[in-house]
């Protein structure tokens, strides 16, 4: 049976250890359907960016169970997780992160390539309508250093969509944006959820971006208060 | 798929810092040219040694040994019950040298190695002129043969070395004999051997080989004429020397002639261990200071490789959030490693060879040199390259594998 579930977290406890025990996640269990768009909000320290890199696989200290697309990812080993990554989960970090040797198309088909699946050619197309989805086509062969904050952005969300993977997730994905490209970056999210069925999950701080998102996780002292 | 993609983005790493990069590969073609240099050069030193010391000195040389001691005759003897017929010591005759050296020779003379073989018959005498007298050494010896194994003839100063064969009363002196005896060619110089025979020799030339105990105490004559002198047969010879293709097999073929003679055969490593010593000593001299030499070079790439990981550590980071796994971060950063050891090798090589013809050509004009003496063989190249590889990998290894330990988590969240 096709679970409408994208991602499923139960019981995630988790500890810091240095430079003393601390719990900073709490008993913390949600699911989110697919197409979902999420924000993660809390003040600082309240454990939400740890929690999404918990939920991203990339951290994999952490008690309880985490399932995305139906797949258990608890105690699986590195290169699993970093395939699964490769192939499931976009990343779009506060900062881009683009190899900035690397001209934005090859930033964005860089993921596709380590995938393998499709020879370089249809990658490449794929990657130009990624970036013409984005509407910075025109942009394609500069060096990635050679773009503006707000190109660069989109840049990296157009490489995290690159595999169409099933859940996006976002580590303030507009906190170095002015309000124009926020915006834009909303939408994009927006619609990627809606047509595409994908799974946003976005931690935040501008409660505007939150308060336009479908559902609104609030952390507070590693509880989830909403 | 990966692959590609990993080499792009290792070569992208290689020419965003390329002063890093030419840094790096300079430090492995200073190793490497070192490492060939070196040991080119002392290749080149001991095969001169080894041409010096073969200019007098056989490959193996067989000779009749006296027996060493001569005042213990019945010690091997167990049996109570043996008769033993016991003589004073000093009336026993041994025969000193080889009685019959062709016999020696035919059946010494089977092996593909042996390129030349030749009999001496050597003595101490005085040379006297007038009132000047000076002892030393004669050979009577196989003019021809003599040549062949120490190409004599082209170290006369004056006179013709293959006259010897054809004047029974000719001789050829060293120069610095020649000298302190105040004589020059066709002067006559008179012999006295130990058995106190004497005889007249007149001298048609003149031997310059730069080695002082040849040319300040050594006269050679033919060698029937040294026969009659000791007053022995025409078969008689003091010694059989024996040259070889490769002299490093001396010691193996001498082993084997061993077995067919009951006389002494001796390769020359056994009676000039300070020979042998000397090469031995400078060979692990040269290798000891290239490897050393490598290894500050290695250890240049492996600061610069691990500099790079430090400034591409977000970039590492990334790239494992997006689902690179550790064996591509290492195989990204030992590309680069390999890469810049290939390019340094191979510009290595070139450099290492221009430098070892630039110092071949350096005026050195002592014993028989004229310049610095140089070796260039392959196996040094091979060898440079196959340790400067293998040093880069090393370097690039360690860094690659830190690099592939990070944790993305950590880097990302600052």
């Amino acid at each position: 049976m096709e679970s409408t579930y994208a991602l499923d977290a139960q019981g995630i406890n988790k500890f810091f250890h240095h430079p003393a025990e601390f719990q900073v996640l709490k008993d913390i269990s949600f699911k989110a359907r697919k197409g979902e768009f999420l924000s993660l909000v809390g003040k600082s320290g309240s454990g939400k960016s740890t929690l999404l890199y918990v939920l991203s696989t990339m951290d994999t200290d952490y008690d309880g169970t985490l399932t995305i697309n139906n797949q258990s990812l608890t105690g699986k080993g590195q290169n699993h997780l970093a395939a699964f990554r490769n192939a499931n989960i976009g990343f779009v970090f506060q900062f881009h992160y683009l190899l900035p040797e690397f001209t934005a198309l090859d930033n964005v088909m860089l993921p596709a390539m380590k995938l393998g699946k499709r020879s370089k050619e249809e990658i490449r197309q794929k990657a130009l309508d990624k970036l013409q989805l984005l509407d910075i086509k025109d942009q394609a062969y500069k060096p990635a250093n050679k773009l503006s904050g707000g190109q660069q952005q989109r840049v990296a969300i157009a490489r995290a969509l690159i595999n169409d993977p099933a859940i996006i997730m976002g580590d303030e994905p507009t906190g170095n944006l002015d309000s124009k490209n926020t915006d834009i970056v909303f939408d994009i999210f927006r619609q990627l959820a809606k047509y595409e069925g994908q799974t946003i999950i976005a931690v935040t701080h501008d409660d505007d971006f939150a308060a336009k998102s479908d559902r609104v996780l609030e952390l507070s002292d590693g509880y989830m208060v909403r | 798929m990966t692959r590609p993609t990993n080499t792009k983005v290792a070569l992208s790493h290689l020419t965003s810092r390329v002063k890093q990069t030419i840094v790096a590969v300079l430090s492995v073609t200073f190793g490497i040219s070192m490492y060939i240099f070196l040991n080119g050069f002392m290749t080149g030193v001991n095969d001169i040694q080894a041409d010096l010391a073969f200019s007098t000195l056989a490959h193996i040389r067989v000779y009749n040994d006296l027996p060493e001691d001569r005042t213990d005759l019945i010690s091997d003897d167990q049996l109570p019950s043996k008769r033993v017929n016991l003589r004073h010591p000093k009336v026993i005759q041994y025969s000193d040298g080889i009685i019959n050296a062709d016999k020696e020779m035919s059946i010494l003379n089977q092996y593909d190695e042996i390129i030349g073989m030749t009999s001496q018959v050597s003595m101490n005498v005085f040379f006297r002129n007038g009132s000047t007298k000076v002892s030393g050494l004669l050979s009577g010896v196989n003019a021809a043969n003599e040549d062949k194994l120490f190409g004599t003839a082209a170290s006369m100063r004056s006179g013709n070395w293959l006259d010897l064969d054809h004047r029974s009363d000719g001789i050829i002196l060293g120069v610095g004999l020649a000298k302190k005896l105040s004589l020059g060619m066709d002067d006559n110089v008179f012999l006295k051997t130990g058995d106190g025979i004497t005889r007249n020799f007149k001298i048609i030339g003149l031997l310059e080989t730069s080695l002082n105990s040849i040319d300040n105490g050594k006269a050679f004559i033919r060698i029937n004429s040294a026969r009659q002198l000791v007053s022995k047969n025409l078969s008689y010879a003091t010694d059989i020397q024996i040259n070889l293709r490769d002299y490093e097999k001396a010691e193996a073929i001498a082993a084997q002639m061993r077995q067919q003679t009951a006389l002494k055969v001796e390769a020359w490593n056994e009676a000039n261990g300070q020979l042998e010593a000397g090469n031995e000593l400078r060979n692990y001299l040269a290798v000891a200071v290239s490897l050393t030499i490598l290894l500050v070079a290695g250890f240049g790439i492996y600061n610069i490789m691990n500099m790079t990981v430090n400034e591409k550590i977000r970039e590492i980071a990334i790239l494992k959030a997006m689902g690179f796994e550790g064996r591509d971060i290492v195989e990204i950063f030992l590309t680069q490693s390999v890469i810049i050891g290939v390019i340094g090798g191979i510009v290595g090589i070139l450099i290492g060879g221009g430098v070892s013809v630039m110092i071949n050509s350096v005026p050195f004009e002592m014993a028989s040199l004229e310049t610095l003496p140089m070796a260039y063989r392959k196996s040094d190249y091979f060898s440079a390259f196959g340790f400067g590889l293998l040093t880069t990998f090393i370097a690039g290894y360690l860094p690659a594998r830190k690099a592939s330990l990070v944790d993305p988590v950590e880097i990302i969240r600052g």
